[in-house]
């Protein structure tokens, strides 16, 4: 039967390898403020707009790409993991992962929300950048969460 | 909706994965329908229906809330 459009199984496995050091990489750099200064290196960018001086657009910059490089790698882990298929996927699977995803914009949302009414001030912006994170990482959660779950009840099963 | 599946399956002598095999699905989804924690297909039902040789309404039946 035809089914969404996903990755082959393989790349889930690949996807963790990337997701997990680069979710631990992206608490380091905001509980810690680590910037690594050797990744300084020449960027293109489509539109650049420092705090002193004048925004430039189309032009190749020099910048610290530690934040760049972890987020790139979480993004990019994530859609490995979230969007592979499983090893049967049917279904039952396709219906578990789109209400992982109802779920998780969800939950996004009214974490945002909250925020929004509760949070003032510089605190917010870093509240902005772990909101452009939560949807692929509580996604993941609930939908792997619930494969667990079923796994579970199958070996009580005969 | 209801489902005699595990009913029928034991007739049959079958497993959950020998069914889910037959259908081409998983043995998790097998056991949610059983479960009556999924409501599979149309497609997935005529399937069943066709393994266990009987009409679909004999392995599926509506209840009242439906």
């Amino acid at each position: 039967m035809k089914t969404t459009p996903l990755l082959p199984n393989r790349y889930k496995k690949i996807g963790w390898v990337i997701f997990i050091p680069a979710i631990l990489a992206g608490l380091m750099i905001s509980i810690l403020d680590f910037n690594a200064d050797w990744l300084t290196t020449n960027v293109f960018a489509i539109w650049n707009d420092p705090i002193v001086g004048r925004a430039s657009f189309f032009t190749v910059i020099k910048t610290d790409v530690t934040n760049t490089l972890v987020g790139a790698l979480f993004i990019i882990g994530g859609m490995m993991v979230g969007f592979s298929r499983e090893k049967q996927e049917d279904e039952y699977i396709a219906e578990l992962r789109l209400s992982s995803l109802l779920w998780a914009v969800c939950v996004s949302y009214v974490l945002l929300l909250l925020a929004f009414l509760f949070v003032y001030g510089g605190p917010f912006f870093t509240v902005m950048v772990y909101n452009m994170f939560t949807v692929l990482i509580i996604f993941i959660a609930r939908f792997n969460y619930l494969l667990y779950r079923n796994a579970q009840s199958i070996s009580h099963e005969k | 909706m209801k489902n005699n599946i595990k009913v029928e399956r034991a007739i049959k002598g079958l497993t959950q994965e020998d069914l889910a095999n037959k259908v081409a699905v998983s043995r998790q989804t097998i056991n949610a329908m059983e479960a009556n924690k999924y409501v599979p297909s149309t497609v997935l039902a005529l399937k069943i229906a066709r393994v266990f040789g009987k009409p679909v309404e004999d392995i599926f039946m509506l209840e009242d809330i439906d």
